[in-house]
């Protein structure tokens, strides 16, 4: 009997290949005949190359090429809309523009990996230096353009009489206004950006980790000036996304047009240092949030302004309000205003929470101060201010138990034997203190297709181009493939990571395992009908002349008239290797309603009294994600989320030069991420509560296939939304010290 | 990495014979193999001494003597260095990862260059690295910068865990070169910058550190290493105190104290040493002692901070320090 490997504690089915080594990661795939390829970076930030000197680099050992700036022999095409967004601005190496400090202005393509280091080198350049936009504080700051759903990010709503926000919030009894910075952030992913190209004829086969395979392809065809079909993206293992592989950076373009030219593959894998500029980041953000609220903690007015980066070459619309502010508190006056000011950066990009990890610093933050301010617990403050409608669009959630997750969190964390007065608990040299803080992130499903062929083997393949970031999306097709098939995992085979397969939910927005699942079921279900509809015509068939609706199919067998065969044998009877079918759907779910995850957060630091570290000593999340597909995966995704929001608040930052443009940063050792020892265990629980308005494929009819109703929502980016502020709470009651600037180090506390 | 020779050398007589001005002797290279990726070393030749007998870890009459290719984590294991001389292991354990603890050498733990981020890139100016360029840290960042015995040419903070702990025990260097051999105080080793921030030691052209000597004393057992940082783990100090005292009963006897994170170079502080001795073992003494630990610090515009974290990291180790006995 075949139980259902839905909700349940799965280990990841690529861990063994991924311990051993096995796993190809794109800078693994070998070629025969690879040249390699090395790349030369700016070093001003603003201005014109005024010559670059290739003399030394071209007649170094094993040097094939050095493509400099304005270089015609790299055929590249710009990217026409609607992709623009997923691609540069600006061509590389096509100009003597130099438009942020750390751009490509030169490459090097050698027979070694050495050989075009070493020579990229000797490579020098002159400039025509401009002073560089470089500060967020003082340049002219704009409207933001839309939100990440296309609503306008400007938003005002006003109770009836009120003439302003401003006017709100001096009406209200207890005000709450505070400035809040967070610095610029990094993926730093543990892979790099590596990319290997192999053209064959006109086709080209790009390995390279891409969070989505299908748009990678197509953008890249674009930029190679070729159709979407000769491009394929292989990237089936990819150590690291977190929004920083969502789109095409200069590194894909440079290395296949110098494949095509030099008619070799090439292989170029960025350096670390490299990597903070060639690829995106997060921009740094500043935010303005003023509450208004009864004496009581009811909110009456919130205000949430910001301005972030936004680089001049293009990046991401940062609007932290967006579901945070316009979405958390009901409040009958509400005045979102995004803004930002064009710097000369590196491309910016969504990063973890994109908007709901900064906005949730500051809207939870200042939530906490209101609780400070109202003399109103923490938990009891947003318990009183619980929306079951979103403040803007008054739409209900499909589903909603944050408070549950408030409730369920304070029983586990301990926190009815919290003091609301900072510094109330010393043990020696060291400062107790806990917080708390929401976490909140959208559910938005993706189109997609999911392709089921069942073999004579008894086995099943699940394709799907979706991307396992290192986040177990391998298991996750696996696991709603047995489910829906109603076979054993160990019988299943997901494909994933390629471009040729049936176009797969981005793994982007923590929305590729609720995009997936449901296709899964609807591609088990069609596959199914498939292999009924060859059981009543194919002559080799024992059921060959009988109706189809009087076969069942239960855990991988037909069954009808006494007689029961597995997919397997009756494909062998046939003489057939499989039958397949696939499934689409395109975005979207059940209209009027709001889609969300939610989740509490729950933190205990200790300070030192003398010196100011901050060490977290507890944490626990409890979210309500909808159904679990793997319970261990679910797992790993929050406590990840949470180490990222940990390392938001303590430790990450790349300080900006304004007079140079250049980052300060540029290696693990400077930009700091938490190690283990930064991190107590993390305590994690998930809800489990099915979304019934997210559940199998639109119009299932509740068939022969898997678990009825699998709801899942997304969880990937959740853990990281309001665990920094979390964090910052604890460190006030520990304290008395409110640090409104990220990341909270020790100078901040002494 | 620019193109260079790479020889094994069997003696000290062989790798004086190969020294010269475009050579760089590698030990355990987690400095040197670095800083050539990054281009900031570009020795012709490479001359590889692991192979010379420049090892052991031994106790004598005198003291602790350790050989100076012995690696920091078979240091930091030994059971003599544990027990008589604490600050050392524990110096040793807070520096950077397991890793390259186990490839680490001591000789080339002293001799490690500064982890200013203009000094290890190459496109910004660096009076250490390029002298004369000028000093981009002075109006750059400048958060983990020195504030003790830094000059108008380079901020730069010596980067050491070891260094400030054998510079408070007040260990002497063995050195050797053609010429012969000489020992020196570690104190000493390190000039100030200066007007010359490239010169950054004593050795003169083709000397090797053979060793140091840590003299026998009864401050070294009674002794720790506390370090501030931002992360937990493998993170270079933004303070850090080497604090050894000798007590008669509730009575500090002497006091040895090194401070790093701070200082251009590992960094004594015989003022509080003075304002230790004869004085109670207790919070307040350690206070008032550390009242002036910061005299004549210049600070910048991102370390500001430095004088009072200065000042309350030695408070804390000897407050630590205290509660072991």
């Amino acid at each position: 009997m075949t139980t259902s490997p839905v909700g349940r504690e799965i280990d990841r089915v690529d861990g063994r290949l991924k311990v051993t080594g096995a796993a190809q990661y794109s800078g693994d795939y070998p070629a025969p005949d690879t040249a390699y390829a090395h790349v030369v970076t700016s070093t001003i930030a603003r201005g014109t190359i005024r010559g670059i000197d290739t003399a030394a680099a071209l007649a170094a050992p094993g040097v094939l090429r050095v493509y400099a700036a304005e270089d015609t022999r790299l055929s590249l095409y710009p990217v026409a809309d609607p992709y623009r967004g997923l691609a540069e601005s600006y061509l590389p190496l096509r100009d003597t523009t130099v438009r942020f400090h750390g751009q490509a202005i030169a490459m090097v393509v050698a027979e070694s990996v050495e050989q075009a280091r070493d020579a990229a080198a000797l490579v020098t350049a002159t400039y025509d230096a401009q002073p560089p936009r470089a500060s967020l504080a003082d340049g002219p700051r704009v409207p933001s353009g839309p939100t990440l759903t296309g609503s306008p990010s400007q938003v005002t709503i006003l109770a009836p009489g009120v003439e302003s926000i401003d006017e709100a919030l001096a009406a209200s009894d207890v005000v709450v206004e505070a400035e809040f910075e967070q610095p610029m952030q990094h993926h730093v992913a543990m892979e790099p950006h590596a990319v290997l190209a192999v053209w064959d004829g006109d086709q080209v086969t790009v390995h390279a980790g891409a969070q989505i395979p299908s748009a990678y392809a197509l953008v890249l065809s674009q930029r190679l000036g070729v159709l979407p079909p000769q491009v394929r993206l292989i990237g089936r293992y990819v150590g690291g996304g977190f929004g920083a592989r969502v789109v095409l950076y200069s590194d894909a373009p440079l290395a296949a047009a110098a494949a095509r030219e030099l008619g070799r593959p090439v292989r170029l894998t960025l350096t670390r240092e490299q990597m903070f500029t060639l690829t995106g980041h997060r921009s740094q953000v500043t935010q303005t949030l003023g509450l208004g609220a009864s004496r009581d903690g009811v909110l009456n007015a919130v205000s949430h302004g910001s301005v972030a980066q936004m680089p001049a070459i293009g990046g991401f619309t940062m609007t932290p309000a967006h579901a945070t502010s316009d979405t958390l508190y009901p409040t009958p006056n509400l005045h979102i205003d995004p803004r930002q000011v064009i710097l000369d950066l590196p491309i910016s990009r969504a990063m973890r929470g994109p908007n709901e990890a900064p906005g949730a610093f500051a809207l939870e933050t200042a939530m906490d101060e209101l609780a400070v301010a109202t003399g109103v617990d923490p938990v009891e403050l947003r318990l009183r201010n619980y929306a079951t409608a979103t403040p803007t669009t008054g739409r209900p959630w499909s589903s909603k138990h944050l408070d549950e997750c408030y409730r369920d969190g304070a029983r586990r964390f301990g926190w009815s034997a919290r003091s609301a007065t900072p510094r109330a608990r010393v043990d020696g040299q060291w400062l107790f203190g806990t917080g708390m803080a929401t976490a909140v992130y959208p559910a938005t499903r993706h189109p997609a297709s999911v392709r089921i062929r069942l073999l004579d083997d008894d086995t099943a393949v699940v394709s799907t181009a979706t991307s396992d970031l290192g986040t177990g999306a391998w298991t996750m097709v696996a696991v709603a493939g047995a489910d829906a098939l109603g076979i054993p995992l160990e019988r299943v085979t997901p494909e994933i990571g390629d471009s040729d397969l049936p176009q797969g939910a981005p793994a982007v927005g923590s929305s590729a395992t609720h995009s997936t699942v449901p296709l899964i079921v609807g591609a088990a279900r069609d596959t199914i009908a498939e292999l009924k509809r060859r059981a009543v015509t194919d002559s080799g068939s024992p059921w060959h002349g009988t109706n189809a609706e009087d076969l069942r199919y239960e855990r991988g067998s037909l069954h009808a008239n006494g007689r029961s065969m597995t997919f397997g044998q009756l494909l062998t009877a046939l003489g057939s290797r499989g039958v397949d079918a696939t499934a689409s759907a395109p975005a979207g779910a059940p209209a009027g309603y709001a889609y969300h995850s939610f989740g509490a957060h729950f933190c205990e630091v200790r300070v030192n009294r003398l010196t100011g570290e901050t060490r977290v000593t507890r944490f626990t999340t409890v979210a309500d994600v909808g159904r679990v597909i793997n319970v261990r995966a679910a797992r790993s995704q929050i406590v990840g989320g949470v180490v990222f929001g940990i390392g938001h608040a303590l430790l990450e930052h790349n300080p900006l030069e304004p007079d140079t443009g250049r980052l300060a940063a540029s290696t693990l050792a400077d930009y700091l991420v938490p190690v283990n020892a930064d991190i107590p265990d993390i305590d994690v629980h998930l809800l489990d509560r099915p979304d019934p308005l997210l559940t199998g494929p639109i119009g299932d009819d509740g068939g022969e296939v898997g678990t009825r109703s699998l709801g899942a929502r997304g969880l990937g980016e959740i853990g990281t939304v309001g665990s920094a502020a979390a964090v910052g709470n604890a460190v006030f009651n520990a304290t008395g010290i409110r640090v409104r600037d990220l990341p909270i180090t020790l100078d901040k506390l002494l | 990495m620019r193109p260079h020779t790479f020889t094994r050398v069997r003696s000290v007589r062989e790798a004086h014979a190969r020294a010269g001005a475009d050579t760089a002797f590698l030990a355990g290279g987690t400095t040197l193999v670095d800083l050539m990726k990054l281009d900031v070393m570009t020795p012709a030749h490479v001359v590889d001494i692991n192979r010379l007998p420049l090892r052991g870890i031994t106790l004598d009459r005198e003291g602790l003597h350790v050989g100076a290719l012995e690696r920091m984590s078979d240091v930091a294991a030994d059971r003599t260095v544990r027990r008589h001389f604490p600050v050392i292991a524990e110096a040793l354990e807070l520096s950077a990862s397991p890793q390259l603890r186990n490839m680490a050498s001591i000789g080339g733990n002293l001799l490690q260059r500064t982890r200013c981020g203009y000094f290890r890139d190459v496109s910004t100016p660096c009076n250490k690295r390029e002298p004369g360029t000028g000093c981009s840290a002075l109006t750059g960042v400048n958060r983990t910068h020195a504030i003790l015995g830094t000059s108008d040419d380079c901020v730069a903070t010596h980067p050491s865990d070891l260094a400030v702990a054998l510079v408070a025990l007040g260990t002497d260097v063995h050195l050797a070169s053609a010429r012969g051999a000489r020992t020196v105080p570690l104190d000493g080793f390190y000039p100030l910058p200066g007007t010359t921030p490239q010169v950054e030691n004593v050795l003169r052209p083709g000397e090797l550190v053979t060793g140091v000597s840590v003299p026998r004393a009864a401050w070294a057992a009674h002794s720790t290493y506390l370090k501030i940082r931002d992360r937990q783990s493998y993170e270079f100090a933004l303070a850090s105190a080497a604090v050894a005292l000798e007590l008669r009963g509730d009575t500090i006897a002497r006091a040895r104290i090194a401070v790093g994170g701070m200082g251009t170079r590992p960094w004594r502080l015989t003022s509080v040493e003075r304002a230790l001795a004869g004085r109670p073992a207790t919070e307040a003494t350690y206070e008032s002692a550390a009242r002036d630990a910061a005299d004549g610090a210049r600070t910048l515009p991102h370390n500001a901070f430095k004088p009072a974290l200065l000042r309350r990291t030695l408070v804390r180790a000897l407050t630590v320090l205290q509660e072991r006995r």
